[in-house]
């Protein structure tokens, strides 16, 4: 079942600001596609806009936090990082209680070209002090960790893709902020991945059954803090462990589990993500294969590392 | 009073080459004046952070740090050079140009829902207006009529590297907020006058309002 992270977004938003008064969301005239548009609707004086203006939006976001409201600013991720020293130098250096959601992620934005595909965010606010960075892999584990999200202290940056969001999760499946759920349980490969990757990851895993290979899959949905107890588990019992996102390897989710490997548990990781910008295309699909990041290439690659 | 606040002050940075000293000179009467006429209910952010010597100052005048906590500043876990959350007064962290205002109007929109009163006092720069993100912000508070914000400009010609019309024109500044949909008040840069216009300012509700004190060199 195909179903979009962001009509999940925006209808848990509603959910949650029905038990949480607090809760208040601030958009930068991109609400119909955010879809923090169902918040406006349901709470029209909870809502504010602030115009395409991601600068003010943070700082604004600040504000209502210092105030004792819960914050919501949301936009197309790479425009949020516009508001990357605002970010650190207003919410993550005060520790404030705002909720950062970047939609339109990865190449998710697949028509609006490489200026809208924001494959740097994971990196950018990963290296912030009291930061928290959650990547949900599906519909379900948006509206579950989001709500997790509203719930616990500090700032957090919540990663979405757009529409494209394979269902991994039956409803009902336990998600918590800060451990990462072991879907496959293997040996000689790990696979660890995070947002729409973590579907793909699972496809790959049931490929790889055919050359005898065994792999595990983990999916690493809150990428600070790292659940390094689940990650260093499973790796001990792997030869190669594979990491897997819609994101640059540099700084992302593979430089994440290479720096914790590296230090405490030395194994061979092969990083698989972009490295360099997107660029248009008419299929989400399509841009993904010319990316090298649908199960076909991601197979095709690991067999050659491993043979 | 006030010159024993500037003995102070340029004792106080003595062990710094003085860091800033203008800035917090020129800055020391507005928030002495906002300082003398805060409510509890009300905030002050200073936006243009590097004015914090001249906050320890009026903060030490009132008894509020000691004169060993004062010689402090800029030291390791001494006072910290520009103001930081938790520091009396102090709710958000400045140091970096321009986002004051924009967590201003955060709080004052935060007051309107909740039926909340007092207003919020930011302390900007002149130089600090050259940020693109005072602008945005600028219109965010006049669009939802944020009367309870009150900005006050340091206006003392004066940024880091020359004089404020010679590397980046300011002026007509007073022009520029009205356009932006704010009461202009210009006064001179002055307790007494400051806190007049401050009360004065408090009749007019349904706009937000900014005070240019002009500095005379």
């Amino acid at each position: 079942m195909i179903e979009s992270f962001r009509e999940a977004f925006g209808r848990a938003l509603v959910e949650i600001g029905k038990k949480r008064e607090e809760v208040v969301v601030i958009d930068a005239d991109v609400k119909g596609s955010t879809k923090t548009i169902y918040f406006e609707k349901a709470f029209p004086k909870r809502f504010i806009q602030v115009g395409i203006s991601e600068q003010d939006m943070i700082g604004t976001a600040a504000g209502l936090a210092i105030a004792g409201k819960i914050p919501v600013a949301s936009a197309f991720a790479v425009f949020l990082m516009r508001a990357w020293e605002q970010i650190r130098n207003t919410v993550a250096r005060d520790n404030l209680n705002v909720k950062i959601v970047g939609t339109h992620s990865g190449f998710s934005d697949y028509m609006d070209g490489s200026s809208h595909q924001c494959l740097e965010d994971i990196a950018l606010m990963r290296v912030l002090p009291n930061m928290k960075v959650v990547v949900p892999a599906d519909a379900y584990a948006t509206k579950v960790l989001l709500e997790q999200i509203i719930d616990t202290y500090g700032p957090v940056y919540m990663r979405l893709g757009r529409d494209y969001a394979p269902r991994v999760y039956e409803d009902g499946t336990k998600i918590k902020l800060g451990k990462a759920n072991v879907l496959r349980k293997g040996k000689e490969i790990l696979l660890v991945a995070a947002g729409t990757l973590v579907h793909t990851a699972l496809n790959v895993a049931k490929m790889l059954e055919k050359l005898n290979v065994d792999a595990s899959v983990i999916d690493m949905h809150t990428i600070k803090p790292l659940d390094e107890k689940t990650l260093l588990n499973y790796a001990k019992r792997a030869e190669l462990v594979i990491t897997l996102e819609e994101h640059s390897i540099y700084g992302g989710l593979g430089g994440a589990v290479a720096e914790v490997l590296s230090e405490k548990l030395p194994r061979r990781v092969v990083r698989i993500g972009t490295v360099e910008f997107g660029q248009s295309g008419r299929d989400y699909l399509a841009l993904l294969d010319r990316y090298g990041l649908t199960p076909d290439k991601i197979y095709q690659k690991i067999v050659q590392v491993v043979m | 009073m006030s010159e024993v606040l500037t003995v102070k002050l340029k004792e106080m940075l003595k062990p710094v080459n003085g860091f800033h000293m203008n800035s917090s000179l020129t800055c020391l009467r507005i928030l002495q004046a906002v300082l003398e006429l805060k409510k509890e209910e009300d905030t002050i952010i200073i936006s243009k952070g590097h004015s914090a010597p001249a906050f320890y100052v009026l903060l030490w005048k009132m008894g509020l740090i000691s004169d060993e906590e004062l010689m402090s500043f800029a030291e390791i876990d001494g006072l910290p050079s520009h103001v930081t959350r938790g520091l009396p007064f102090i709710e958000v962290s400045s140091g970096s140009l321009g986002q004051g205002l924009s967590v201003a109007n955060g709080i004052a929109l935060a007051k309107k829902m909740d039926n909340k009163k007092g207003r919020i006092f930011v302390i900007l720069g002149d130089g600090e207006l050259d940020e693109g993100q005072i602008w945005e912000a600028a219109m965010t508070a006049a669009h939802h009529n944020l009367d309870n914000v009150v900005a006050i400009i340091d206006r003392n010609y004066h940024q880091l590297t020359g004089h404020t019309e010679d590397i980046l024109a300011k002026e007509p500044l007073a022009e520029k907020w009205k356009a932006f949909g704010w009461e202009v008040r210009e006064v001179e840069n002055n307790v007494e006058k400051l806190k007049e216009t401050i009360i004065e300012l408090e009749k007019i509700n349904d706009r937000p309002k900014v005070i240019i004190a002009r500095w005379n060199w």
